[in-house]
């Protein structure tokens, strides 16, 4: 089996795994980063996304061993100890999330359009949302959340 | 699905109609083929590795010719199962057809597939076809090149596959010398292929 | 009782583990020695299982074990059962035929259960798959109702003709006699597309049992954990409640798909006791698609009898439901008790007879999907009502006024079953027209043809019913099971509070929700309430959550538990102050004799429960925990009115939503930011269903919508902003006075889009057109009429 070696979160992991395990299953399975989700098999929900190089990716579409040598970051590493990131403080002040199991997906899908973008219509952020599904807000308070999100990363 | 084809081949209808059994070429040319082997006149199996979209499966798939009625047509029918993705089972009926010295070859092909491939490829299985049939004739005319000590004396240039309404990318067919049977073949694995992947 | 947190949007207590990726979805959780599980399912919709050789597949590497339906046959594995017992026209009770968590015999749907095999790995678990031999002997399937219904193919075998049941509610003699009086006669056919319900997070179980005590521990995404333990306790594999934990944490939403007992999690249950290891099974999204119950599916004829002036004289509806290849969990109440008593609407329609035949046919299951029948209702009546105003020429605002049951006339009592307690329709209704300034319209739709686009304006009214209740009704209308609610409050020592409800959190915020009802009821402060669910082995019990009940079946129950608290810490605080018990007021968590200055804080008093030195022993037990059971008086009514304006593109048939009016009466609100999310979560649903979403079977039953590459969920670019509010009366059938709210918005939002577009779209010429109104069925629609 080969082996692959990453940062995490800011931590340096390696470990051997079959040649096709994807990213996701590595975080979730080898590495116990279980706030990364699987929701769909097609690469189309958008619940895995996680940051690779800085940049969002579904991590559903990328093997294990193609995110060699990369920066991975994924929710669990955004909060500074007890302090929200401010994007997830949107999201809870405007009550963008209900089961929460998009949710890791949209912030991380959010906090690389604000890089992107830093200061995003509503329609924008509806575009970029396009590959991530949520089922329970409607994305009324997502995009709410997203736009909040966006000036207080700003500011 | 459904699927149908016409191809003028520069062969007596004889040659074609003999030409539609060589397990061993067919194996190399069916993208994918692991195995064929013919069970009797009548029957053959294969193995075969598809991809349709994201269902990746290994299809293991027993044909069976009918309605024998050489060398103007029969049926060909089969079923392949794929395990946990689903299966694929169809027909088509060919037909050859003089043309002079040439032969027209003609074949509908009716094909169903069920569970995964289905439920997840059943938007791409046309594409697919289309593409695994592009590779057949391009990894065919592969086999026939590095096989040429095996050609007859009757040479086969790009006029002589004449496409009729199939759609592959004749540009890239390479001129190559070839025996006429080979071109039947390349039928019957086209229609095989169908069946199989489908 | 205080009211600081309630009625105030409180930020959910729950999100914060959300947000930083440490919920407890049932695939985050291993347990030491876990194998793993894939399910072999069917790629036939119809087929004899002649033989399941595991020979092979069981020698692949990791593989420890594969079972079939025979091995779960052999050990005399019960049929999933279906809690809701219907009974035909004719008095006989419905066709109840076996459901085997795997196939014994026959297959009857793609992906029905055929093996599982459970291997050290996934991925051994899953390449195993492939190499199990089935002999599958295709046979015809019943795929459409109308084909089913001809016999041809044959579902169960003892199933004549697939007809589950032959159903009716209603006068019929009134009802035709109210036709043949009519001075007008409308008459509407339409389908209700049939759904699936694709919460984000797939189906998952892990099934563990302790060979030394024969304890069985079932984590599992479900909605009502009790009554999975005793559905799949009692009728499937025989396991005692004491002998069976079933635990569900977090779970990633379910609009009614968890709240069935699937095959799975008694497959994985009763092999976890074979191999004495514990077994993870998650879903892939193509196994949900083929395996989660689906929602709606109905054929309808209906026709309304008006009087000269316009007025309601009668209604009859002749259904056609689709329940599937089996009957699910609550399948056979979904087509009639939470549809056919809903007729009546807001209206004051007289006469109504419903007859409903509910067809077996080769496909998933068809059961509850948020709404549940009320949706099917909803959209019948309301298509109805704007055909009838367009055939009377009387605006669909004015006919709508003249029928609406008006606020005086409650209880209301309806011609199917129901009695609404209490509600001003009106009163929704015209602040509706004014929030989605319905006046202005004309001016609106005048720029947009300006534009060469079509405008359209479409109004929904809406009742339905919710908190289904009390239990001795629905059990005399067939249910199987009580319909109350159990709460328990345990107050600590030091005075804070963990709240036990048998109801269960999914994504609507009852951690929340819950903890601003103890907090007032009790005055400690929200920080100091821990509000638990979802595990029977710490929850009393509990009926779950569906049918927007927990906070009109549940909320009662935590306030009466509430009370029983306070009552005992009274007797205490009267000890303790040498008082009498009459002369002590509780209020903010502080209790005082009645004009004096003595007071104790709630703190003192149960700290002195705990330790009981100065305590009334002989009269009172210490400790303070109490547990109530709550079943209510009726039904809760939310109602409402929703408006959609619509501008659609002829050149393309693309219709964009460019407003959306949700006026609702759902009673007390709690916390106004969830009510407003749980609206809005529901439109985008009730939009999908009118605009996206459609399950689509080929005529061999291959489910061709299998995925989000072909099932098209609403994306934030296909939905608008919604302009949420909520015109409440208070509810009369419970303590907190509240109603559901959980569904209104997949029921009131498909006819309010359908009208409009076909508003937009009358003066083309477009009379008639289906959900989901897609952009190519729109164009089509345009071009048909011209």
């Amino acid at each position: 089996m080969p082996t692959v070696s990453m940062t995490v979160n800011g931590e340096s992991v390696s470990s051997e795994v079959e040649p096709r395990t994807l990213l996701v299953q590595y975080l979730r399975e080898n590495l116990g980063l279980t706030g990364t989700h699987v929701g769909c098999d097609t690469s189309q929900c958008g619940a895995c996304v996680v940051h690779v190089n800085g940049k969002s990716a579904k991590s559903c579409t990328m093997l294990a061993v193609q995110a060699e040598g990369s920066e991975v970051s994924t929710i669990e590493g955004l909060a500074d100890g007890d302090t929200l990131h401010p994007m997830q403080e949107a999201f809870r002040e405007n009550h963008g999330l209900q089961c929460g199991f998009c949710t890791p997906g949209m912030v991380m899908s959010a906090i690389d359009l604000v890089q992107t973008n830093s200061d995003p219509s509503e329609h924008d952020v509806r575009e970029w949302l396009e590959g991530n599904l949520c089922r329970c807000t409607g994305y009324h308070n997502i995009v709410k959340s997203i736009l909040a999100g966006a000036k207080a990363m700003q500011g | 699905m459904e699927m149908s084809g016409e191809y003028r081949i520069e062969a007596s209808r004889q040659t074609v109609w003999d030409a539609l059994n060589d397990p061993e070429i067919l194996k190399q040319s069916i993208p994918g083929c692991e195995e064929i082997e013919r069970l009797s006149d009548t029957e053959l199996a294969a193995k075969v590795v598809a991809k349709v979209g994201p269902v990746k499966a290994k299809f293991a798939g027993q044909v069976t010719l009918s309605d024998l009625d050489p060398p103007n047509s029969y049926r060909i029918s089969g079923e392949g199962k794929g395990g946990a993705a689903g299966f694929a089972k169809g027909g088509a009926n060919v037909s050859l057809k003089s043309d002079g010295e040439a032969t027209i070859l003609s074949y509908e092909v009716d094909a169903t597939v069920g569970g995964k491939l289905a439920q997840l490829g059943a938007r791409l299985i046309d594409g697919t076809a289309k593409k695994m049939a592009g590779d057949f004739f391009k990894n065919f005319a592969e086999v026939v090149t590095e096989s040429k000590d095996l050609n007859s004396t009757e040479n086969l240039n790009d006029a002589d596959t004449n496409k009729v309404n199939h759609d592959i990318n004749a540009s890239k067919r390479p001129k190559i010398g070839v025996g006429s049977w080979i071109i039947g073949l390349i039928v019957a694995a086209a229609v095989i292929l169908a069946i199989i992947v489908y | 009782m205080t009211e600081t947190n309630i009625g105030a949007p409180i930020k959910r207590v729950e999100d914060k583990r959300f947000l930083t990726g440490r919920g407890r979805y049932t695939d985050d959780l291993n347990q030491p020695n876990q194998l793993y599980a894939c399910i072999l399912r069917s790629p036939h919709a119809h087929a004899n299982l002649k033989k399941v050789d595991v020979s092979q597949a069981k020698a692949a590497p990791g593989v420890i074990d594969i079972f079939t339906g025979s091995d779960m046959a052999a050990d005399e594995v019960g049929s999933l059962p279906c809690g809701w017992q219907i009974h035909s026209k004719d008095g006989s009770p419905m066709h109840e035929p076996g459901h085997p968590p795997m196939a014994v015999t026959k297959v009857r749907h793609v992906g029905d259960q055929v093996a599982i095999v459970i291997a050290e790995t996934k991925s051994q678990a899953r390449d195993a798959l492939d190499i199990i031999e089935v002999d599958y002997e295709v046979l015809p399937a019943a795929i459409n109702m109308d084909e089913a219904l001809s016999g041809k193919a044959l579902v169960h075998d003892d199933v004549p003709n697939n007809m589950c049941f032959d159903w009716e509610i209603g006068d019929k003699e009134a009802t035709e006699n109210s036709f043949s009086d009519a001075h007008k006669v409308v008459s509407i056919e339409l389908v209700n597309n049939r759904l699936i319900p694709n919460a984000m997070e797939p189906r998952a179980a892990v099934a563990q049992y302790d060979p030394s005590n024969g304890n069985y521990t079932l984590h599992t995404t479900t909605q009502n954990p009790h009554v999975i333990r005793l559905l799949m306790g009692a009728f499937v594999l025989q396991i005692p409640e004491h002998k069976l934990r079933i635990i569900s944490h977090d779970v990633g939403g379910g609009f009614g798909s968890k709240i069935f007992h699937y095959a799975e999690e008694a497959i994985l249950t009763w092999a976890s006791a074979k191999v004495s290891q514990p077994i993870k099974w998650t879903a892939e999204r193509s196994e949900s698609f083929v395996t989660d119950a689906h929602g709606r599916d109905h054929e309808t004829k209906a026709e309304l009898a008006l009087d000269k002036d316009g007025k309601f004289l009668g209604l009859r509806v002749s259904t056609k439901a689709n329940i599937g290849a089996y009957l699910s969990t609550f399948g056979s109440s979904v087509p009639t008790y939470l549809y056919g008593t809903l007729l009546a609407g807001v209206y004051k329609t007289p006469a109504i007879y419903c007859e409903v035949k509910t067809v077996f046919t080769n496909t998933v299951p068809v059961d509850a999907y948020r709404g549940a029948g009320r949706p099917e209702c909803t959209y019948l009546l309301e298509r109805l009502v704007n055909k009838a105003a367009k055939e009377t020429g009387i605006d669909p605002v004015e006919i709508r006024r003249i029928n609406m049951i008006q606020p005086d006339q409650f209880p209301y009592q309806t011609p199917v079953a129901l009695q609404y307690d209490v509600g001003d329709y009106p009163r929704a209704f015209e602040t509706a027209l004014k929030a989605s300034d319905y006046e202005g319209f004309s001016s609106r739709r005048k720029s947009s043809e300006d534009n060469g686009k079509k405008r359209g304006i479409g109004i929904s009214t809406y009742i339905e019913a919710c908190g289904i209740a009390p239990s001795a009704v629905a059990g005399a209308l067939g249910a199987r099971a009580g319909l109350y609610e159990s709460a328990q409050v345990r107050v600590h020592p030091t005075g804070s509070v963990t709240l036990y409800t048998g109801t269960h959190n999914h994504g609507q915020g009852h951690e929340t929700t819950f903890a601003q009802i103890v907090s007032d009821t009790l005055g400690v402060s929200i920080d100091q309430v821990e509000v638990s669910h979802g595990d029977t082995g710490e929850v009393q019990f509990g009926m779950g959550t569906y049918g927007s009940r927990s906070l009109a079946v549940g909320g009662p129950a935590v306030l009466k538990a509430c009370n029983k608290i306070i009552e005992k810490s009274k007797k205490i605080a009267a000890h303790i102050l040498e008082a009498s018990v009459d002369d002590i007021d509780f209020k903010d968590g502080v209790y005082s004799i009645s004009g004096t200055d003595r007071e104790l804080a709630f703190g003192e008093v149960s700290l002195a429960a705990y330790v009981p030195h100065n305590y009334p022993i002989e009269e009172l037990e210490p400790g303070l925990d109490e547990n109530a059971f709550y079943d209510p008086l009726n039904f809760s009514f939310p109602a409402g009115c929703h408006i959609c304006e619509v501008e659609i593109d002829p050149e393309t048939g693309e219709v964009e939503i460019t407003d959306f009016t949700a006026v609702d009466d759902i009673g007390r609100v709690i916390n106004p930011m969830i009510v407003e999310g749980q609206v809005q979560g529901g439109l985008a649903q009730g939009i999908g269903q009118a605009l996206m979403e459609g399950c689509v079977y080929d005529n061999e039953g291959q489910l061709l919508t299998g995925s989000y590459m072909d099932y098209t969920m609403p994306r934030a670019d296909n939905l608008p902003n919604l302009n949420v509010s909520t015109e409440s009366v208070l509810g009369a059938s419970n303590p907190l006075e509240v109603k559901g709210v959980g569904e209104v918005g997949s029921i009131g939002a498909p006819p309010a889009v359908i009208n409009a577009i076909l508003d937009a779209l009358s003066s083309l010429g477009v009379e008639d057109i289906s959900m989901p109104a897609s952009p190519s069925k729109v164009w089509q629609a345009i071009h048909n009429a011209q």
